[in-house]
């Protein structure tokens, strides 16, 4: 009886080990933080007493009542918190990413982009711990995409593990091909068009009467249209078959962008940036980055977004990253950013900074593209065209270096009788004007001289 | 197993007669009446914070009644000197006890079959639009709760061959509150690669000779209903044999320490 029982002790603890287990812990465990950080006692007691998910579900409301104060700050926490204690709340962690990625601004609305590699590890986590939706490869894919804005190869995967769920929604389903094209894989995305025009085309023949069927193969069918449209113009086809020297393609010669700048600094962590860019249609949004000299992880143009698995909710507050847009209009930008206002996000607390300008155009709205092409084969700069730093695309990049004194305006650039602190490219064009005008100048008929007779 | 039935149809009957079981039922059923009210906290979290709820409340009562239930069964027998009319007849002690655990588990099964009802009832009433295979969640978490419960009623009637009620009333709630949350802790335990080798081999001993009540609180996909899981029907399978073979296991012990205890 007793070598009985003791075969049964050991069968059930083999079978829990080898067959329980590992389905128990993909499926049903909570994060084994859980349970060591944040809750207060009853909290705490209660979650250990089976209302686990009630506990989250409560915390989360709270994390709305901070949203409706705009405590950002305390939401992060909570956050956390209720992923750890049920990690299958998908609109936490979905609205977490969200909040973490664009809420934390500075005076002047520009995100505190330390937090990026955080909302991606956060993003990573959901979808790992709810593999059969959609919905956290969807939102990881759309960080990516949308707010990094640069590495849409990440922005691809994500997006093909979405579509490979089948919950996916038919309506998202489009936006893969759209972050393959910002990926320079043109022929994949079309052939992605093509598919989804067949899957739209089946389920409009299921039911005809559907409208959402219909207008679903319809918005396929303009897509498709548009695209081909778009490689022909842009002379895809034509780059393959050497036929870019005897047709006039939109995207041939390519278009020098004669980009210039000159960078002061008028009063302490007040920066500002004035210079040229000689694509007329608005539009245009040049990435300027400020930065640590030996910033950890920086990439030109950007910095390593991918930093792995851990959401690090406090990022390094000695450490000073500033990214922007500069909007060009009437061909030229004039942007002041002041940073004075948010000491935390800007400590300046380094000897040397990086200015960094970098225009790619796969971010580009598409009527640029049409000039410039999709990976910027109608594009150049016969100053700071650069084709190493994003291989496959020629992108316009161009560094400059600055200093604490002349960033806080000390020493030799003191603001009492110092001189102000100028870099400027060597061929930078003063425009004069500001660029930040209303009126947009837009070359008519009318605004040019009659033809004269002949 | 006639005379098991027997001895088990006498329990059940006792059972439902105890008072004290009897408020720990209404208290669960009651707080299972006021769970819509708590919808008030949030019109996106309603659903997730009423069936949690739900669960919470039925998990909690059902191992309240399983403990009180089963701590006394043996004991009282015995103090009140009835086993020995019990004995004196064509029964065994093992036979005896496995009736005893039987009914045991058919008045929990009763109890808790009437929670479930009544969350089933309300939950389609507050929430009409739910669909009908979360409806059928709450049956499924109900069923592997009962598994569970059946599990800690083992452990609390081999405990009462020879332990005093009160002390295996904490021993039995103490079994069942390791056993169901700090198996993530063992399991820490197990994987932190700076644990010494020792204290690893002794969390994974403990570990497997405990009972693991988490394996049963399959909850969090009934509460969140988008979550699909692989396998799913093999996991309840796969896990109630584990249940099984650790309820005969238990009870073996159990039948074993009565055969040697002078009553």
């Amino acid at each position: 009886m007793w070598a009985a029982l003791a075969v049964l002790f050991v069968g059930q603890a083999v079978w829990d080990r080898v067959l329980v287990e590992p389905t128990y812990v993909k499926n049903y465990m909570p994060a084994n933080k859980a349970f060591s950080a944040g809750l207060s006692p009853e909290q705490f007691l209660f979650a250990l007493s089976g209302f686990r998910e009630m506990i989250a579900g409560i915390l989360w409301v709270k994390a709305d009542s901070f949203f409706e104060t705009g405590n950002y700050d305390a939401i992060l926490p909570v956050i956390r918190l209720v992923t750890w204690l049920d990690p299958h709340q998908i609109d936490v962690y979905a609205t977490g990413m969200w909040h973490i990625g664009y809420n934390f601004t500075d005076e002047q609305s520009r995100s505190d982009r330390r937090y990026i590699p955080s909302a991606i590890a956060l993003g990573k986590e959901g979808a790992e711990n709810n593999p059969t939706t959609y919905e956290m490869f969807f939102e990881t894919g759309w960080i990516w995409y949308h707010k990094v804005d640069d590495n849409y190869s990440q922005a691809v995967n994500w997006f093909k593990k979405a579509n490979e769920r089948e919950d996916m929604i038919p309506a998202r389903r489009n936006l893969l091909s759209t972050a393959l094209q910002r990926d320079g894989k043109i022929e994949e995305a079309l052939e992605n068009y093509y598919k989804l025009l067949d899957a739209a085309e089946a389920r409009f023949k299921a039911d005809s009467s559907d409208y959402q069927a219909r207008s679903g193969r319809d918005t396929i069918e303009g897509n498709l249209d548009t695209m081909l449209v778009r490689m022909s113009q842009r002379g895809y086809w034509g780059s393959k078959s050497n036929w870019m020297n005897t047709i006039p393609y939109d995207t041939q010669p390519p278009f020098d962008v004669g980009f210039s700048v000159k960078v002061t600094v008028p009063e302490p962590r007040v920066i500002r940036f004035e210079g040229t860019w000689g694509v007329r249609p608005v539009g245009t949004r040049i990435r300027v980055i400020l930065r640590d000299k030996d910033y950890p992880m920086a990439e030109p143009g950007g910095m390593k977004w991918d930093q792995g698995t851990a959401v690090n909710l406090d990022p390094p507050k000695d450490v000073t990253f500033m990214q922007d847009q500069l909007y060009v209009k009437n061909l030229r930008f004039d942007k002041t950013c002041n940073l004075a206002k948010d000491p935390t996000m800007y400590p300046f607390k380094k000897d040397d900074y990086e200015v960094e300008f970098y225009y790619n155009p796969r971010s580009s709205p598409p009527h640029i593209q049409d000039k410039f092409s999709w990976n910027g084969e109608g594009m150049t700069d016969k100053n700071f065209l650069n084709t190493e730093i994003r291989p496959g695309t020629r992108v316009m990049f161009h560094k400059i270096g600055l200093t604490r004194d002349m960033l806080l305006r000390r020493g030799q650039y003191s603001m009492s009788g110092g001189s102000l602190p100028t870099v400027m490219t060597t061929d930078y064009i003063d425009a004069g004007a500001k660029g930040t005008e209303d009126l947009i100048d837009i070359p008519s008929l009318r605004s040019q001289a009659p033809p004269t007779a002949k | 197993m006639r005379v098991i039935f027997s001895i088990a149809a006498t329990t059940i009957g006792e059972a439902i007669r105890r008072r004290v079981l009897l408020v720990i039922l209404l208290v669960g059923t009651l707080l299972l009446a006021i769970a819509p009210g708590l919808q008030v906290l949030s019109a996106r979290q309603e659903r997730t914070v009423l069936k949690s709820f739900m669960f919470g409340t039925m998990q909690l009562t059902s191992a309240a009644i399983a403990i009180i239930l089963t701590v006394y069964l043996i004991p009282n027998e015995i103090d009140r000197r009835t086993i020995y009319t019990i004995l004196c007849k064509p029964v065994r002690r093992w036979q005896f006890l496995v009736g005893k655990y039987v009914g045991a588990i058919g008045a929990l099964g009763m109890m808790m079959a009437l929670m479930t009802f009544i969350s089933v009832i309300l939950f389609y009433v507050m929430q009409r639009d739910a669909p009908v295979s979360e409806l059928a969640g709450i049956g499924q978490v109900a069923v592997m709760y009962y598994v569970q419960m059946c599990i800690l009623a083992a452990v609390s009637i081999t405990l009462s061959t020879f332990v005093a009620p009160l002390v295996n009333f904490f021993l039995s709630g103490g079994l069942y509150l390791v056993g169901t949350l700090f198996t993530s802790v063992f399991e820490t335990f197990e994987q932190n690669s700076k644990t010494p080798g020792l204290v690893k081999t002794i969390a994974h001993l403990v570990g497997s000779l405990l009972p693991n009540f988490s394996r049963f609180n399959i909850q969090n996909s009934a509460i969140n209903s988008v979550q699909t899981i692989g396998s799913e029907t093999r996991y309840y399978v796969e896990s109630g044999v584990y249940g099984v073979m650790y309820i005969i296991a238990t009870i073996i012990v159990g039948m074993l320490i009565f055969e040697k205890r002078e009553v």
